[in-house]
């Protein structure tokens, strides 16, 4: 049935023929196997109405038409079952099939003896059941045998699915958690007790003012001034390693942009991409950037870099490329942790850095 | 002086009244948000407006973009932006135009009272101010501008940062504790080396300076053009790549 060679139409029907009903019709579409199939089915079926027709005209008696009829029914089942195990997937699956074919064929051959004995020839005890009952028993410890490892195999590694589809999930939102959580602790340490201290210090400079002329409250008062202002230094960078401000405040693009402005490289800027990144992957792509571009100020002797930001197939494309000595080490301690950050989003880091020169690093970030 | 400020912080806001007002300054309007800013401008056209970089409700740059488009509508109003962080970014955009009166300054200056009134003043008076911290980014090693500002010496760098903060050249000497006469030798200097031309007003000198250093930063010492067809580069105060 896999071949589907058809024959030529003009063979199946001659010019001017009109079609039969009995007459399996090539033009049809069907495949040389189909057509044989279709053409043993309505022989079967002639021959059974005829030899009837012979028994009828031959005087009747004996109706041992009855005989045929079993066998030609027999070619037609096996027919059937055949076509119906062929459309089962290769493997075990096909092969129990087949299997159960035969067991189907063997009982209706049974039964049908015994049924045909006892009406042609008077009642007898079932005698096909303990050959029936050997048949299902055989049939099944087949099935069992073939199909077991199957089962399980299927059940395990749909429970493994799930599972990596599970940890899949649940690690994306730890990720996105975890930087939105970052986020807040940034707006709060801002908006709480970096401004506090801000206000504390305006309030001793005010009493500052008030204690002119009394030298040892104004030194204490100074003091404690200068502690504030280390503390505030302090909460600044803080905040501005957990999420730099201009990331927070305007996008990867304007923080790119005066990253690369810092750096001084005269780093090239190709932006394809838009706002609405997730604080997980724009602060990754962020720390990529920044990540490369100090490697390259402090060890590449560049004389041009270049970013570029970029979607690409649901996910931002980030590559940071320079013209400097190159020989960078990817298993550095700076790139190993950038693999890391990158790859708790599922994506991609690849250095290349050849000993020739000029370093390209290109990470993948899903954002789909 | 007639003044309006703008701080989400109710603690610190009220700290800056008290203090405008015990130095004799008029506080007309204190707001905490951006629309209310506009507003609070247009209604009472102040002199000056302190503005917090940082307003509700969304706590990024509204502040910053507030006095932008109010120096925009109303050009005699002068603009003191405090932040709690520094960045260059920011300061280049606050100075961009015709900038007469600017200051950007980091929030903890407010700290030491007399420099902070010294500051709010010369900001009102149409000079520009520049946070320290701003200056010394713009001055770091390892830049474009190290090329360009290596044939200066220490002390030249030393009142080159005093400049781009928008000192005088009085407070210049004081601050580095030589006559005013050395520090115009050292300026006329740094002027001469950089190719820059020499002006006596001390607010166009730091814009001048500011101009320069924005420049050297953003060149390819080598060959900066050929890279520059990929797009954006380096720091660009226009914004229209979001």
């Amino acid at each position: 049935m896999a071949g589907r060679a058809r024959l030529p139409i003009d063979v199946s029907l001659a010019h001017g023929v009109a079609p039969r009903r009995w007459m399996p019709v090539l033009a049809a579409g069907l495949s040389i196997g189909e057509y044989a199939r279709s053409l043993v089915r309505r022989l079967a079926f002639l021959s059974a109405v005829l030899l009837a027709g012979i028994w009828a005209l031959d005087g009747q008696g004996y109706f041992w038409p009855a005989w045929a009829w079993l066998g030609l029914g027999v070619l037609v089942l096996i027919d059937f079952g055949a076509a119906w195990a062929w459309r089962r997937p290769p493997g075990a699956v096909r092969r129990v099939a087949c299997v159960w074919t035969l067991v189907g064929v063997a009982a209706v051959i049974l039964v049908f003896t015994w049924l045909l004995t006892w009406l042609l020839a008077g009642a007898h005890s079932f005698w096909p059941a303990w050959a029936l009952l050997g048949l299902a028993t055989a049939g099944s410890a087949y099935s069992l045998i073939a199909l077991h490892d199957r089962v399980l195999v299927a059940r395990g590694r749909r429970a493994l699915r799930a599972r990596i589809d599970m940890l899949t999930r649940t690690r994306r939102q730890a990720v996105d958690a975890q930087a939105a959580e970052l986020r807040r602790i940034e707006r709060d340490l801002h908006d709480g007790a970096q401004a506090r201290l801000v206000a504390l210090t305006l309030q001793l400079g005010r009493a500052e003012l008030r204690v002119q002329d009394q030298p040892e409250i104004r030194g204490l008062i100074l003091d404690a001034q200068r502690e504030a202002h280390v503390a505030i230094a302090e909460l600044r960078d803080l905040a501005r390693g957990i999420v730099p401000p201009l990331l927070a405040d305007r996008g990867l693009v304007a923080a790119v942009q005066s990253l690369a402005a810092r750096y001084g490289l005269g780093t090239a800027i190709e932006v394809d991409t838009h706002r609405g990144l997730a604080p997980a992957v724009e602060s990754a792509a962020y720390f990529v950037v920044a990540e490369a571009l100090t490697n390259t100020a402090k060890h590449a002797r560049a004389q041009r870099s270049w970013v570029l930001l970029r979607h690409e197939h649901r996910a931002l494309a980030v590559v940071v490329g320079d013209d400097g000595c190159g020989g960078a080490d990817p298993c550095g301690s700076g790139l190993a942790g950038l693999r890391a950050r990158v790859e708790a989003l599922d994506g991609s880091l690849h250095v290349d850095s050849p000993a020739a020169g000029g370093t390209v690093l290109e990470v993948r970030l899903p954002c789909g | 002086m007639r003044v309006v400020i703008a701080e989400d912080l109710a603690l610190l806001r009220e700290g800056l009244v008290a203090l405008l007002r015990e130095s004799q300054i008029d506080v007309v309007a204190q707001v905490q948000d951006a629309p209310a800013l506009l507003r609070a401008i247009d209604g009472h056209k102040p002199d000056l407006a302190i503005v917090d970089v940082r307003l509700p409700p969304s706590f990024s740059d509204e502040g910053l973009l507030a006095a932008i488009e109010a120096r925009r509508r109303h050009p005699q109003l002068s603009v003191l932006v405090l932040s709690q962080y520094v960045e260059t970014a920011y300061a280049s955009e606050l100075i961009a135009g015709d900038g007469a009166g600017n200051g950007y300054l980091l929030k903890e200056r407010v700290g030491d009272v007399r420099a902070f009134l010294d500051a709010l003043h010369s900001v009102a008076e149409g000079g520009t101010v520049l946070d320290r911290q701003v200056v010394a980014e713009l001055l770091a090693p390892g830049d474009g501008a190290t090329a360009a500002l290596s044939g200066l010496t220490a002390r030249e760098r030393e009142v080159l940062a005093l400049m781009a903060e928008g000192r005088s050249n009085t407070a210049i000497a004081e601050s580095m504790i030589v006559t005013p006469g050395a520090v115009e030798k050292h300026i006329t200097n740094i002027f001469a080396k950089l190719d820059l031309s020499a002006c006596e007003d001390d607010h166009r000198r730091v814009l001048a300076v500011l101009a320069y250093l924005r420049v050297a930063r953003q060149s390819d010492p080598a060959d900066g053009a050929a890279a520059g067809g990929h797009g954006a580069r380096g720091l660009r105060p226009d914004r229209n790549s979001e």
